[in-house]
């Protein structure tokens, strides 16, 4: 039997398929997030069966997670991109026990159990602090590509101190640390350094090795390494990190549902 | 509904009995219709102290607000007076706050400073007299603002709570608080009116205890929103005893929906939810949770002691109750832990859930315990949430909430 998985984050699409008795990826796609989130998702998914010549009726079960999972009006089931992320990094990588994913929107560390299950996790709150969307904001002012992030930060001679955690104010900081001429380099630095300190601080003193980072920041050359480096843990990219939370979703299409467990025990 | 004002009529139009989104407004079950009158009852509780505060009034009684549940109601009620409850549950409050009190400050002593800003809680603008209880810095601060507007006793609570010398503070600011509402009111508050008080309200925390313990059914025939809507902002009226002495003989057996074998229970432990505050409890209970216990000030907490109305010292007698009180202002506050381990097991709690307001000091603080307790002793999933009134998070709660309670599925599951 085919799954499907599909995670609607703040950003991106994703979507994959799975043959469920392999668990085996047939075919992965991505596509930018939008307004209408379900036709996105759809021509998404419409895309890849294409692309693994599958039949839409060949699919056994759609399972959507992520911020937007309940827009995905035609998947079967929603499940949260927490346990999703647990799931699919646990297929990729069996002994991970700490997973930090930072998307376009928000943040989380998980603690898994040796099965893969949630152990704990913790969310950034209500603002978009340490996140894909803070860097894309930096880039965006520095006129920069995300990509070249990495490299600047690399050159930076020192970190500037970036003290706001929100991103807007953080927008009006890099224009006063320019205008006080700070090079682009340094503020780069500045910024990773409020990032991996946030999640430093989110993640407490609990982290268990091994620590997979996932989610689209993880494809940003030498944000693993400002991690490593904040957190004091080798830190491992994950295989294709944007894509465990839709992952995670196909497998537990394959499963028998979580809906089903009777509570009084 | 927006807050604890009698203005506020639009509770009216919706039919509890027929919710206009069943799961999130907590009115959802397979009633006879006694039970869904007694609902409808306690859906009406804010217009019921209304009538009943302006009754009173007229006769001559006197109205105090209090603020917080170290404040013994037995002595207002000794004194012939009503004690109301004030604390703030409305978002809609707070902008008028915010022209005098700082941003990042709790919504709860915001809603309730705002609410004499606009002289929208009646109950406000009706009392004689507020008790103000220096239990945290944000209330105490806030009450010299409100004193301005109010007539106001502070009311000083020591904050070590296994000192001796503490106590005998705290007994002789119980004394003045006599004084007060005595000269004040001009009455004599005899042992005899106090003990007479203490019998009332040792009745309503029985009955308020028996109905919290309907929860810890299998099958509880309530959900925690709805018991939550039972307290009362005034204590002891003598028409909600009688609806809480018909509760319990009519909803053993009640079926509420979703069935609570497919929710998950949860111990709700943190800061209280005031009238109009129960957006947390919501979130949860409208995804897959049943709150079976609530171990905060307003659920079990203040409820769980009673006093000893033949104590020799009737007055020393309720200093020792309110004081054992496990607000996380104490400290060392370990009778919260103490609490939250029995509380978790009595009522077979799937995981614990914590509520903090933002800008609650004591109680973030104090979450690291909790969670220790929870996690590494009790060996329950444990989840913080910190918020405040705007409704603008909830969508990231129901998230988190949904992800907590996949984790105690995946476990039971195993």
């Amino acid at each position: 039997m085919i799954y499907a998985g599909i995670d609607a984050g703040s950003r991106t699409v994703k979507a994959i398929l799975l043959d469920g008795k392999e668990l085996r990826v047939l075919a992965s796609g991505i596509a930018d997030q939008g307004i209408k989130q379900a036709d996105l998702a759809e021509s998404l998914l419409k895309d890849i069966l294409k692309k693994a010549g599958i039949n839409r009726k060949d699919v056994g079960k759609i399972i959507a997670t992520g911020y937007g999972r309940n827009a995905i009006d035609f998947a079967d089931t929603t499940i949260t991109e927490i346990t999703c992320h647990a799931c699919g990094v646990h297929h990729w990588i069996p002994q991970a026990r700490t997973v930090v994913d930072i998307g376009g929107q928000d943040s989380k560390v998980l603690r898994l159990e040796p099965d893969g299950g949630v152990r704990d996790f913790v969310m950034n709150d209500r603002c978009a602090a340490g996140t894909g969307r803070f860097l894309e904001v930096v880039a965006a002012k520095l006129e920069v590509s995300l990509n070249d992030l990495g490299g600047m930060a690399q050159r930076a001679k020192k970190a500037s101190a970036i003290s706001s955690m929100c991103v807007v104010f953080a927008e009006t900081e890099i224009i006063g640390l320019l205008a006080s001429g700070e090079t682009p380099e340094n503020i780069v630095a500045g910024v990773q350094m409020s990032i991996t300190s946030r999640i430093t601080s989110m993640a407490g003193r609990n982290i268990t090795d091994p620590v997979v980072f996932t989610g689209g920041v993880a494809l940003i050359p030498g944000m693993d390494k400002a991690l490593e480096s904040a957190i004091n843990h080798k830190i491992i990219i994950s295989p294709e990190p944007q894509m465990t939370g839709a992952l995670g979703a196909a497998i537990l299409a394959g499963r028998e549902g979580l809906e089903h467990v009777s509570i009084i025990g | 509904m927006s807050g604890c004002c009698g203005k506020n009529n639009n509770i009216k139009e919706i039919d509890p009995c027929n919710p206009p989104n069943a799961g999130l407004s907590g009115l959802t079950g397979t009633d006879g219709s006694s039970v869904c009158e007694l609902l409808v009852w306690f859906h009406e509780m804010v217009d019921h102290c209304y009538e009943y505060a302006c009754a009173e009034k007229k006769k001559g009684r006197k109205l105090v607000g209090i603020m917080c549940e170290y404040t013994p109601r037995e002595l207002i009620m000794a004194a012939g007076a009503i004690p109301v409850c004030l604390c703030g549950g409305s978002v809609e409050m707070i902008p008028a706050a915010e022209h005098d009190l700082p941003a990042n400050l709790c919504p709860l002593i915001k809603s309730t400073y705002g609410y004499s800003v606009e002289k929208a809680n009646p109950f406000m603008e009706m009392a004689d007299l507020l008790v103000a209880e220096t239990t945290c810095d944000g209330k105490k601060k806030m009450y010299e603002l409100l004193a301005k507007r109010h007539p106001m006793h502070v009311l000083e609570l020591p904050q070590k709570p296994n000192n001796p010398e503490a106590f005998e503070y705290w007994l002789y600011e119980l004394r003045m608080l006599k004084k007060q509402l005595s000269e004040r009111f001009r009455v004599k508050i005899t042992d005899e009116a106090i003990r007479s008080a203490i019998v009332e309200m040792n009745t309503e925390r029985r009955l308020r205890r028996d109905l919290a313990e309907l929860m810890k059914s299998d099958s509880p025939p309530l959900t925690g929103r709805e018991l939550l809507d039972m307290k009362s902002l005034i204590s002891c009226l003598p028409v909600d005893l009688e609806q809480y002495e018909k509760a319990l003989n009519t909803l053993p057996g009640r079926k509420i929906l979703p069935k609570p074998d497919q929710r998950v229970r949860v111990l709700l432990t943190g800061v209280p939810l005031p009238h109009g505050a129960e957006r947390v409890m919501d979130v949860i209970e409208g995804n897959g949770g049943l709150v079976v216990c609530q171990e905060n000030c307003t659920g079990i907490k203040p409820v769980l002691e009673d006093v000893d109305p033949d104590a020799e010292d009737p007055l020393r007698a309720l200093a020792k109750k309110y004081f054992h009180l496990p607000c996380s202002v104490m400290t060392e506050n370990k009778g919260r832990l103490d609490s939250i381990r029995k509380l978790a097991g009595e009522y077979r709690a799937g995981c614990v859930i914590e509520l903090i307001w933002q800008a609650c000091i004591t109680y973030d603080v104090e979450s690291f315990h909790v969670r220790r307790l929870v996690e590494d002793e009790i060996h329950l999933p444990y989840l913080r949430i910190e918020t405040d009134y705007s409704p603008s998070d909830s969508a990231r709660i129901a998230t988190r909430v949904q992800a907590l309670f996949e984790t105690v599925k995946h476990r039971i599951k195993r």
